[in-house]
């Protein structure tokens, strides 16, 4: 029931909002967001208590991956949702905001269901629905951006799709037409017995096809225009939950892919994945001129991480790759959002045009200085704690020279970042900028900011738990 | 069965080979849509052969969509371009020549899958993964909208062929999914494109990938 629910809300917002003007869309621009967040927790609670929920006879199912996933995606949505208004104004934004809600209904369609055909249905979806989004300012660099992001990721897909033809083929071969022979749970329990040259075949296809979308590197080329153009509600995210989305497609088939040849092959090839990514994004970091494009860069960066992860694998390296997830969505949305802000005010998004942030924008300036050192990684947010996570899991899973040049390449984007952040918080503003009216505006930002806090101080009750949960169910 | 299969996808690369070589977008427009045709054909021939009645449908809905509605979206996307490159002397030995080694990587690639399976359909496998190789290449070469728009259809094509050789067809929602998706690829790309020349700059030309 919650699962159909944390469907069915942003659909009925699409539909609203379609036809919706004035008063009655911002009601239900709001009650779309705020009740996908509920329903995301009440799934959320609901598979704590059962393990797994299913609905519509299996072809949606969430387990603690999947709650975890929805709940991020449907967080960062209300984050954006609550920004969106001073970007787009509420009922003249045309076909904005049911396309945002449609957005948010292919994310969370593509983590909640159990087939990996409409998974990627859902994944290709994402691209749909952000196409126009991407371009909403009509301007000639967003016209380009969107052009190459819709190109980019629709033959990445395409590609993974190719990966999805050959796992079922893989399946066909060795168990014949077994009624849902597509879902991920089928696949789990047969994969033992798939063959095994095929299953890596088609695991490369998955990688290339979804990390496409994850934005890892080389495939990355679409995402610092899409991100860098789009309206910051947007931005926020595309780079907050869905490069996860991605992430969390190549999670799924390299659990298949581990029982069916081992873990040995998807490791090597995430681990190279991972250390392309994160140079790619250190060189681009060491000296950035755009700070739209410099939180771009980043989430390749932490995209890495992430994948870096997911390949050393383990309790320690699933655990911190996906508490990395979710604390780089809850950082990066942020700082998109407040990136937002500070274009408004300052009319440009190079480095060298903002100065004096701290104090021309008493409440965004700090904001954004802290979430950037919550970025770097500083304690006591979050993002340090997944770190050491992950590496730590490098060191345990015998890759000491991946982890060591991993970290050479973290220090790296560090250096560049903090640079950036320096340039634009001191000196003096070029023309005096405008703060966003009232403290409600900052109110999401400091929720967002307390979290992340919270997972790098202090876990609440269940988070170890819930960690533990998901890095069993993908290696099991 | 094998011998149609063969036959089918012999031809379907044919004329892939063929849309490499061609430089008129017309041309290439028209060799796309009997492209399509052919792998309507070619699910047919499946269906009939393997006693699946749903690829029947299927076929009809290739027809219906890569053979006439997705073409008319493309011929808008090439409207008002030239119809060759502007550049005289251009030959496509090379062009060709790279599809024609992608034919040979095709076959090293699908080994695993080859050496899986006693189908019948197992010769033709590569020739359709050759197909969406080729329509990869065209992707990447591509020198405008038109060219890559053209290129992912054909890559997805040969996934289709792929799909169609290898497994039979996929289940029925994610096969509705999949058509309801390039559908949207290239209405929304036609969307950019127009509004990209509406911006006043040249179609788009000098737009890479």
């Amino acid at each position: 029931m919650t699962l159909l629910a944390l469907l069915a809300v942003p659909l009925a917002a699409v539909a609203a909002l379609a036809r919706a003007r004035g008063p009655a869309a911002a009601a239900a621009h709001g009650a779309g967001a705020g009740l996908t967040l509920a329903a995301a927790i009440g799934l959320g609670l609901a598979v704590a208590r059962e393990g797994s929920v299913t609905a519509l006879g299996g072809l949606l199912r969430a387990d603690a991956l999947s709650a975890w996933m929805a709940a991020l995606v449907a967080l960062v949505a209300a984050l954006a949702a609550a920004e969106a208004p001073r970007h787009v104004p509420l009922g003249e934004g045309g076909r904005f905001y049911p396309l945002l809600h449609l957005f948010t209904f292919t994310m969370l369609l593509a983590v909640t269901t159990d087939d990996v055909g409409l998974m990627w249905v859902a994944v290709e979806g994402t691209t749909l629905a952000s196409v126009f989004l991407v371009n909403f300012e009509r301007s000639r660099a967003s016209l380009e951006a969107s052009y190459k992001y819709l190109l980019i990721c629709s033959v990445g897909v395409a590609i993974a799709f190719v990966g999805t033809v050959l796992v079922y083929f893989a399946d066909v071969q060795a168990f014949g037409h077994e009624p849902h022979a597509l879902r991920w749970t089928t696949l789990v329990r047969l994969a033992p017995g798939l063959p095994s040259r095929v299953v890596e075949l088609a695991f490369v296809f998955l990688v290339i096809g979804y990390g496409t979308k994850a934005g890892l590197a080389p495939m990355h080329t679409w995402l610092p225009d899409a991100h860098s153009e789009a309206p910051a509600p947007v931005s926020a995210l595309m780079s907050g939950v869905l490069l996860s989305v991605g992430l969390y497609a190549v999670l799924r088939f390299k659990t298949v892919a581990d029982l069916a040849a081992g873990g040995a092959f998807a490791q090597r090839l995430l681990v190279v994945l991972g250390l392309v990514s994160l140079a790619v994004a250190a060189a681009f970091l060491w000296a950035p001129r755009n700070y739209k494009r410099m939180l771009a860069y980043s989430s390749i960066e932490h995209v890495g991480i992430a994948c870096l992860g997911v390949a050393f694998g383990g309790p320690w390296g699933l655990g911190g790759a996906l508490l990395h997830v979710a604390n780089h969505a809850l950082a990066k949305s942020v700082l998109f959002l407040l990136s937002g802000r500070i274009r408004a005010a300052y009319r440009s998004a190079e480095i060298p045009a903002v100065g004096g942030l701290l104090a021309a924008m008493p409440r965004t300036g700090p904001a954004f200085f802290v979430a950037m050192l919550a970025l770097m990684g500083l304690p006591p947010f979050g993002l340090f704690v997944s770190e050491v996570m992950i590496f730590r899991a490098g060191f345990e899973a015998g890759w000491p020279g991946a982890t060591a040049a991993a970290l050479v390449l973290l220090v790296i984007a560090f250096a560049g970042l903090l640079r950036a952040v320096h340039r634009m918080a001191y000196g003096t503003a070029p023309t005096p900028p405008a703060e966003p009216d009232g403290w409600l505006s900052t109110a999401p930002v400091a929720v967002a900011l307390g979290l992340l806090v919270l997972t790098g101080l202090a876990w609440p009750p269940g988070l170890a738990t819930a960690l533990g949960r998901m890095a069993a169910a993908l290696a099991p | 069965m094998t011998h149609a299969a063969n036959l089918l996808a012999f031809l379907g690369l044919v004329v892939t080979l063929l849309i490499v070589w061609r430089q008129s977008w017309p041309g290439r427009l028209r060799l796309f849509v009997a492209q399509s045709a052919l792998l309507a054909a070619l699910a047919v021939a499946v269906g009939i052969f393997a006693g699946k009645p749903g690829l029947l449908a299927v076929a009809a809905v290739v027809l219906a969509l890569k053979a006439w509605l997705i073409p008319r979206a493309l011929a808008r996307i090439g409207a008002g371009t030239p119809v060759r490159p502007v550049a005289p002397g251009r030959s496509s030995a090379v062009p060709v020549l790279v599809a024609g080694g992608l034919v040979v990587v095709a076959y090293v690639v699908m080994l695993p899958v080859t050496r899986a399976t006693e189908l019948p359909t197992e010769g033709a496998i590569p020739l359709a993964f050759a197909m969406a190789l080729i329509g990869l290449l065209v992707t990447v070469t591509g020198r405008d909208a038109f060219g890559h728009t053209l290129g992912f259809l054909m890559f997805e094509n040969g996934v289709f062929g792929l799909a169609l050789l290898a497994t039979y067809g996929l289940p029925g929602i994610v096969e509705a999914g999949v058509f309801l998706d390039v559908l949207a690829i290239v209405l929304l790309m036609e969307g950019v494109v127009l509004q990209l020349r509406r911006e006043g700059d040249a179609a788009g030309e000098e737009l890479r990938g």
